[in-house]
């Protein structure tokens, strides 16, 4: 009886991890095959990008509660930290992406302090610290280190193609990562620090250095994220990187899906920005419209996200 | 009946990245089979640059519709008229939207000739672009030095020589006058602080140290305080350089203030004086000093296309809008085209580009003279300073005070 | 220079402290961050200019309009909207979503409907005298904003400490539990309270092209984050709290433009972060993690 019981939780276990395996799978496979069907790289470019981002923000609301509004800070620092490389250290490409997401996680480590608000306290904060940050790279005080307000111009390093597949490799590792987190006992850690901090403290779980984990990888996420994008477009303006909406977008993306799991940043991604490219490039205002409804409506009606629809039945979803 | 669902959902999801990306790739015409010449370019129906972005298209969209009323434009690769289309995106005024627009017209549109959209930020990310798809950028209004580079030949600018270039009139124009008491305030963006740079050394150059010469916040809406500061070093000319709202939020506090200086220059009433005289009132911007751009600027010999004052008319005719500086540029563009597709020997993109080089320096337009340098960047035409003149009506004039050049 | 900057910063304060007034209410109340209270700002200033342009209608008169009428809007949103957040898991993080949702809703319609190019009020619309103190001149919108700003925060601190109902409001903020408990009409006080945030907020919106220059669509967002960085600093749910926070702000905002231009943008947000970070028990409250 017992061992019935614990073969077939075994085998619910093993299809688990499949149907896991199978999202990162199909984010590789339709991204690395899609440009032969498809001419416009650009476009698929920013599907991943954003997804990207969509997983980074879904890792830190979905797991810890924390709602960035300033992830974009994380997001430029990468593109900076990556042009700085090669243009003051005369890095090769790839290299600087990596740089640009360590000077991020760095620049997560100074914004710490910030894990100790909550609600709209740190949402509002957050993105107050990306403001400071847009600012302090564009200011003509660091033209020496950032070119101030003259933007960036790697042309020297330009690798579309290069840059296309890192970022599908980092989509994927991103997706892995969550699938992981959301899997292991540490995440299961951090849900229940998200209900309840304070019992969870008293369960004996490290609340202080499981959220400061998340939030180091999540910024790490923009940090490569916008390394890449920076790369990819090798011309960029401090606005170009630090543009707030990317943040809303990402945060949209997530929520719209449904946060806490693996699909729905993914879903979102890719139902909202096809939406925007439909829509949204000849008439934003529409699409910006129809968005702010969805929000709305969500919060109101169906907060976990689309995929709540599935899992209402009792289903699994990664 | 697990496995089921996992292959309906890899199935959803495949099938929806690919529908969001739409269709299947199409190869590029042939020169023989072309129908008509496709031009790819963008437009930001909102955001920061639209009050600029807007007029130029039009401009552009108007001479299309000029030179197809003609039966189209004349292809000497293709001995033969050719009638023009326009294929054109939003870009909501966002350089990420512009980057996948600009990949858009070249991977997808397959289009003939790519046009930037107004402005340095917005054409910035087409640069690269093309570059590497090997596509003849006509680059209307960005004019970012770092754009031009020897080694890349795909960049063409059009209108306005380089940003960096636009005050030496201004600094000539200072200097003559034998004012020695300058201050300046400058938004700290691409555009702004590049003239403030040349600006100040071609001062120091004649011994002359501004008294104030400070950087704002692109975003400062509210100059009253920094004003007054500049008002308390007693200086005899008082520059702002910025975009236009910049330039509008400070007429306006310079209004409210009553502070009198012997001469007060911004840049953008010179360009789209109507926006001044309907945003704040033809008597702040009376008796001060600009670039005047066409169409205050006219040039007596135009040797191609229409003259300011028939463009003027024509314009107004078929779009119902005023002419500004912008819609002129934009109909600039068109000519340039026009120019260079009547004269290359093939429509490959390179010998587009030896064709705009040929015809360089000997091509009068009413925006003025068009040549380019080696890189590509414009040197033919040339800002001069004007001061203007409204009267309650509205009507603005402008009187130079440096010599306009051609 | 410096006496200049000093007054106009308290000039400008003032008004500041006026415009957070509205947010401060609801947040102090309801335990909710209006994140689409900017954007409320920046619709009573399209009022403003609208009733100007088109009707000639003093601001003076569009203040009365615009309060009246954003009081409506703030009830009509109430009731379909908050009762049912109240009740669900994680009411604070919900209407944070929720109002940045309204947020973007709003912001699309500002476009949809006035466009995007920015919109203004003539500084001479309250004539063109200046006031003169100290040696130095003041223009009169100026004055006139920060009297406007004055009276109403005036009121609203006499209609929360000196009428039934702004005692009721008062215990709602200091504990929703007991309220309910003790019979109060907690919702009615709350839908009140809403429909006057948003309304006063509106109302702060008619002056604020005269103090901050223009308007467009995207202002909402910005004038958020100096309304929150203001509640924070001054003390939360009292009147007289906005107001020493938008005198924090409007003095360091105009020193800074004065001595270190370039990094004026910054002063809202490096305030806002120092305040949270370096003295988080004392002004922050119930904002801390207490884990």
């Amino acid at each position: 009886m017992l061992n019935t019981q614990l073969v077939e939780a075994g085998k619910r276990q093993r299809g688990r991890l499949l149907i896991n395996g199978v999202i990162p799978f199909l984010v590789l496979v339709g991204f690395s095959l899609s440009p032969f069907v498809y001419a416009n790289q650009a476009i698929l470019f920013q599907m991943m990008a954003f997804m990207a981002l969509a997983q980074g923000v879904n890792l830190l609301y979905g797991f810890t509660g924390y709602l960035p509004f300033g992830y974009v800070g994380f997001f430029g620092i990468g593109a900076y930290g990556m042009a700085i490389s090669i243009q003051l250290l005369h890095f090769p490409g790839l290299l600087a992406v990596v740089m640009g997401g360590l000077l991020s996680a760095i620049i997560a480590i100074i914004f710490l302090p910030l894990l100790r608000l909550s609600g709209a306290y740190f949402a509002i904060s957050s993105l107050a610290a990306a403001e400071v940050l847009s600012n302090v790279v564009s200011n003509s005080a660091m033209i020496h280190i950032t070119n101030g307000p003259y933007g960036e111009q790697l042309t020297q390093s330009y690798h579309p193609v290069t840059s296309y597949v890192a970022m599908v490799i980092v989509l994927v590792l991103t997706t892995v990562t969550v699938i992981f987190i959301r899997n292991m006992p540490f995440g299961r850690a951090l849900m229940a620090i998200r209900e309840d901090p304070v019992s969870a403290a008293m369960a004996g779980i490290a609340v202080v250095r499981s959220r400061s984990i998340v939030w180091l990888l999540s910024a790490l996420i923009a940090g490569l994220t916008g390394a890449i994008f920076g790369w990819h477009l090798s011309v960029f303006y401090p606005n170009t990187v630090f543009d707030l909406n990317i943040s809303i977008l990402a945060i949209v993306f997530t929520l719209f899906g449904g946060y806490g799991t693996v699909t729905g940043p993914v879903l979102g991604s890719i139902v909202l920005y096809g939406l925007y490219n439909a829509i949204g490039i000849s008439d934003p205002q529409y699409f910006q419209l129809i968005y702010g409804l969805l929000i709305v409506a969500l919060v109101l009606f169906l907060p976990g996200g689309i995929i709540s629809l599935i899992q209402r039945r009792g289903n699994y979803v990664p | 009946m697990k496995s089921t669902a996992i292959l309906g959902m890899a199935a959803v999801l495949l099938s929806a990245s690919l529908a969001g990306c739409g269709s299947s790739p199409s190869t590029a015409p042939s020169a023989k089979s072309i129908k008509d010449i496709t031009i790819g370019t963008l437009y930001a129906k909102s955001g920061a640059f639209a009050t600029s972005s807007m007029p130029e298209y039009s401009g552009l969209t108007f001479w299309a519709s000029q030179i197809n009323k003609t039966g189209g434009v004349y292809v000497k690769a293709l001995h033969k008229k050719v009638p023009v289309k326009i294929v054109a995106y939003n870009d909501q005024s966002s350089a990420t939207t512009a980057t996948t627009l600009y990949s858009q017209l070249i991977t997808v549109n397959h289009v003939n000739i790519l046009v930037a959209d107004f402005g340095s930020v917005l054409t910035s990310v087409a640069v690269p672009i093309a570059q590497e798809k090997k596509m003849l950028l006509f680059d209307q209004t960005g004019t970012g030095a770092s754009f031009f580079t020897p080694s890349n030949p795909y960049i063409v600018l059009t209108s306005l020589p380089t940003s960096g270039l636009w005050p030496t009139s201004l600094a000539q124009y200072l200097i003559h006058k034998g004012y020695s008491r300058i201050a300046i305030v400058y938004a700290t963006n691409d555009f702004d602080q590049s003239q403030d740079q040349t600006l100040v050394s071609k001062l120091k150059a004649a011994h002359i140290t501004p008294v104030y010469n400070n950087g704002v916040p692109t975003s400062t809406s509210s100059y009253s305080v920094l004003l007054n500061n500049m008002s308390h070093t007693n200086p005899q000319a008082v520059i702002e350089l910025g975009y236009p709202n910049n330039d509008i939020a400070f007429l306006q506090a310079l209004k409210a203030s009553g502070d009198h200086f012997n001469m007060v220059f911004t840049i953008f009433p010179g360009q789209l004086p109507q926006l001044f005289v309907s945003s704040v009132g033809p008597s702040s911007i009376n008796n001060t000093y600009t670039y005047p751009a066409p169409p205050l600027l006219t040039f007596s010999h135009v040797n191609y296309g229409l003259n300011t004052a028939q463009f003027d008319l024509a314009f107004k005719k078929a779009t119902g809008q005023s002419t500004n500086f912008l819609s002129i540029a934009g109909y600039n563009t068109g000519l340039i085209i026009q120019k260079t597709l009547s004269t290359a020997n093939s429509l490959n993109q390179l010998s587009l580009r030896h064709a705009v080089s040929r015809f360089s320096g000997s091509l009068s337009t009413l925006d003025g003279t068009f040549k380019i340098d080696s890189k590509g960047a414009q040197i033919g035409e040339t800002l001069p300073v004007g001061k203007i003149t409204t009267n309650s009506k509205g009507r603005v004039s402008v009187q130079f005070v440096t010599s306009p050049n051609s | 220079m410096f006496t200049y900057s000093l007054v106009s910063g308290i000039l400008f304060g003032i008004f500041f402290g006026f415009m957070a007034l509205g947010l401060n209410l609801i947040f102090g109340v309801m335990e909710m961050v209006n994140l689409a209270h900017g954007d409320f700002v920046v619709l009573g200033g399209y009022v403003a200019i609208m009733a100007l342009t088109s009707l000639h209608i003093n601001p003076v008169v569009s203040l009365v309009i615009a309060l009246v009428l954003f009081f409506l809007v703030g009830l009509g949103l109430f009731f379909p909207l908050i009762p049912r957040l109240s009740n669900s898991r994680d009411p604070e993080m919900l209407s944070l979503i929720l109002f940045f949702g309204l947020s973007q809703v709003l912001e699309a319609l500002m476009v949809i409907k006035f466009g995007v190019n920015p919109e203004s009020l003539p500084l001479s619309v309250f004539g063109n005298s200046s006031w003169h103190f100290l040696g130095q001149s003041y223009q009169i919108a100026w004055i006139v904003t920060a009297l406007v700003s004055l009276v109403m925060i005036t009121l609203t601190y006499v209609f929360l400490y000196y009428t039934s109902l702004g005692r009721a409001v008062r215990a709602v903020m200091g504990n929703r539990e007991e309220a309910l408990a003790s019979g109060l009409p907690v919702k009615r006080t709350s839908a009140i309270i809403f429909a006057i945030g948003i309304g006063l907020a509106a109302m702060s919106g008619v002056l604020s092209p005269l103090m901050i220059g223009s308007l467009d669509p995207t202002s909402g967002l910005g004038l958020t984050t100096i309304a929150f960085a203001i509640v924070v600093i001054g003390s939360l749910g009292n009147p007289l709290g906005s107001v020493v926070g938008g005198l924090v702000y409007g003095v360091s905002l105009m020193l800074m433009q004065t001595y270190l231009s370039s990094w004026s943008v910054l002063v809202p947000y490096l305030l806002l972060l120092i305040i949270v970070l370096v003295k988080p028990s004392g002004l922050l409250g119930k904002g801390v993690r207490h884990a």
